[in-house]
């Protein structure tokens, strides 16, 4: 797709014109467009019904609309994204409340007290507080993206191949310190995920490497049949593995709107659950699931009783609920000012970007002000469409919890087959989405995750662009990243991440948190 | 968990062996040049490093032999089967078509658990092939195969 024009806004903004609320009006006047706002109540329909449900994430649902949107523009393709993600992480909550079962990895912590007041009949307040908590953590973490992604896209212009390559090492690095299991274990899926990134034409020579003569490999592995083998189909394995029936614990939802007593108690955890998940989600690998984790732990840390928490606590759930909607606002940050996937849902959105003939980088703001601001607009339309959509459509959600997951996965795989053929319309790729099915089944056995890989495959191509220029610009000298002050603080950065977990201290807060999280 | 540890760090090492004389091959250049294979053999390199790390960690653990088998129960044969229908899928798609192909693998999907129901089985395979014809060829215009049969 051809790249829009510069607009005569654009100009205006280049030139410094355009007020901050100019810009909001304008967010709003590309929402409001028809294509766009429906595209934004399908994104959060589709984003709560892929969090209620398991066996789909969000980067399997997002991957499998994406072919859908190659007629539509960028900004209706990313407002549609950022539907299904925000979605996904109010949909997850329903069922960790009601069910005891996270729809979405960035519910699990909410499990713990959200389905004790379910039991204590509470059900009403529990998924009110999410909701409500949700809303606010989304509109600060749309305050913080506007007031921080700006000015970093306007300081990353000056960034050269060597910044952008220590930015790259650390973001990588940061995401196999963050990661969940071991590791040694994370680095190592990192360097596939780099080994992978480079199969296809090397970008400066044009020539083939590690294709083995398969002419599909010419253009390297799929990102969309990576994500829905490594996400979608490994964890539709997984279920299968295991027994198939749920059991729905059987309340009446009533009070959704949260009395005065329970606001008194959760208006703290909300504001706190809201700057750690925006804060975490900037970082890369924090993500929305980190967030949850962090924010419940800090309620409980600073909580007069703490042993009311796994007991029904209501800030059990509003923390980790504010937290996880507010890390999907703050994850947008380097994406959107730097062009840097800071965790594998961002990556599809990266790939979106491509698709659509969009560089995601320091000049995304200033060449398309209708996509970032008409980005930013939807962010405040959806959570106020989840709000006003998703409290009344409850019973709605908890009647698709009662479809039996035998029916359900046939259609989930359909999907993904679907998907995966439809991005090029190539059966190649149902091969490669089921090999990476096999592989992404087969590295949850053996204590592997998947996220490490997904982003260092995404980052790979651009950090070994990054590497060859430097060392181009540099005659060969790896002194240009000690000398350049910001790629020299982003490597120190890296390395004192990679040396911290030698020193004992460090070992055992990991350890302590690994604790936490079983 | 040591077992594991020990047969996929193999693996891994293996694979970057693999990778490593392969980034040899493509050429890494030099430092003020760099080749093709160059991130690869850094990359490989530091993967092998890794995987032997991860091999004598995992064997001077101390800890019981784990003998349960990593496949257990019936289950698994059950995901063997789906895979085998998911390849065959793909590879009839482009010589039947979309909708008999997606017809026959719903039919394989929902018999694998509903076995006795043989109606329901039929009337959601077709429901479902036509809904997502519909939805994904006719709506969103994704280009399906049209197979031998034309349709």
């Amino acid at each position: 797709m051809a790249q829009l024009p510069i607009s005569g806004w654009s100009v205006r903004i280049l030139r410094g014109k355009v007020g901050f609320f100019d810009n909001i009006i304008y967010g709003f006047q590309v929402t409001f467009q028809p294509i766009n706002f429906l595209f934004c109540g399908i994104g959060v329909l589709v984003g709560t019904l892929v969090g209620v449900l398991p066996g789909i994430g969000p980067a399997g649902a997002m991957a499998l609309l994406l072919p859908a949107t190659f007629k539509f523009s960028p900004t209706s393709t990313l407002i549609l994204l950022a539907g299904i993600y925000y979605g996904v992480q109010y949909g997850g909550s329903t069922t960790s409340i009601l069910v005891n079962i996270p729809g979405e990895a960035s519910s699990v912590i909410t499990c713990l007290d959200g389905y004790q007041m379910a039991r204590q009949g509470r059900a009403g307040p529990a998924l009110g507080i999410a909701a409500w908590g949700s809303f606010i953590a989304g509109t600060i973490a749309n305050m913080g993206l506007v007031l921080v992604a700006v000015p970093l896209a306007r300081a990353a212009l000056r960034f050269g191949p060597p910044e952008y390559f220590a930015l790259m090492c650390t973001g990588l690095v940061i995401v196999t310190y963050l990661a969940q299991g071991s590791i040694l274990k994370a680095i190592m899926m990192a360097l596939v995920g780099i080994i992978l990134g480079s199969i296809g034409l090397d970008i400066i020579t044009g020539l083939p490497r590690f294709t083995f003569g398969i002419n599909e490999l010419t253009d390297g592995v799929g990102i969309i049949p990576l994500v829905m083998g490594l996400f979608g189909i490994s964890e539709i394995f997984v279920n299968l593995e295991e027994s198939l029936e749920r059991e729905i614990f059987k309340t009446r939802i009533k009070n959704l709107w949260p009395s005065l007593k329970d606001w008194a108690q959760a208006k703290w955890a909300i504001v706190r659950g809201s700057i750690i998940g925006f804060l975490l989600g900037i970082l890369p690998g924090g993500g929305a699931v980190i967030a949850t984790f962090v924010a419940y732990a800090v309620e409980k840390k600073v909580a007069k009783e703490p042993q009311r928490f796994g007991k029904g606590a209501i800030e059990g759930v509003a923390a980790p609920e504010s937290a996880n909607n507010a890390a999907a606002g703050g994850s947008l940050i380097p994406l959107l000012s730097l062009g840097i996937p800071p965790n594998p849902i961002m990556a599809i959105f990266f790939s979106a970007l491509i698709i659509h003939g969009i560089q995601p980088g320091p000049l995304l703001i200033k060449q398309h002000p209708d996509l970032f601001w008409g980005l930013v607009a939807s962010l405040y339309l959806g959570n106020f469409l989840l709000l006003i959509l998703n409290l009344p459509l409850i019973s709605m959600w908890v009647k698709v919890l009662e479809i039996p997951y035998k029916l359900l996965f046939p259609l989930i795989l359909l999907f993904c087959l679907i998907g995966a053929y439809s991005m090029n319309n190539v059966v190649f790729d149902l091969y490669v989405m089921i090999f990476f099915g096999v592989v992404g089944w087969i590295m949850r056995k053996f204590g592997y995750e998947g996220a490490p890989l997904i982003l260092a495959y995404v980052l790979g191509p651009m950090l070994e662009n990054a590497l060859r220029q430097s060392l181009l610009i540099s005659q060969g000298s790896f002194m240009i990243f000690i000398t350049r002050p910001i790629s020299a603080i982003a490597l120190g950065i890296a390395f004192l991440l990679l040396l911290s977990n030698l020193f004992p201290y460090f070992k055992k807060q990991r350890e302590k948190y690994e604790e936490f999280k079983e | 968990m040591k077992t594991l540890d020990q047969t996929s760090s193999l693996f891994w090492l293996l694979v970057s062996i693999s990778v490593f004389v392969e980034s040899l091959r493509l050429g890494i250049g030099t430092l003020k040049n760099p080749g093709m294979g160059f991130l690869t053999f850094g990359a490989s390199g530091i993967l092998g490093i890794l995987s032997f790390v991860l091999f004598l960690k995992a064997s001077f653990k101390k800890e019981e032999v784990k003998t349960a088998p990593l496949f257990t129960g019936q289950l698994w044969k059950r995901i063997l089967f789906i895979l085998i229908v998911l390849i065959l899928y793909s590879r009839m798609m482009s010589v039947l078509g979309y909708l008999i192909s997606t017809f026959l693998l719903m039919t394989a999907l929902f018999w694998i658990l509903e076995r006795k129901k043989i109606v329901f089985v039929f009337v959601s395979s077709i429901l479902t092939t036509l809904f997502t014809y519909f939805v994904f060829s006719k709506w969103l215009n994704c280009q399906f195969p049209d197979g031998l049969f034309g349709f």
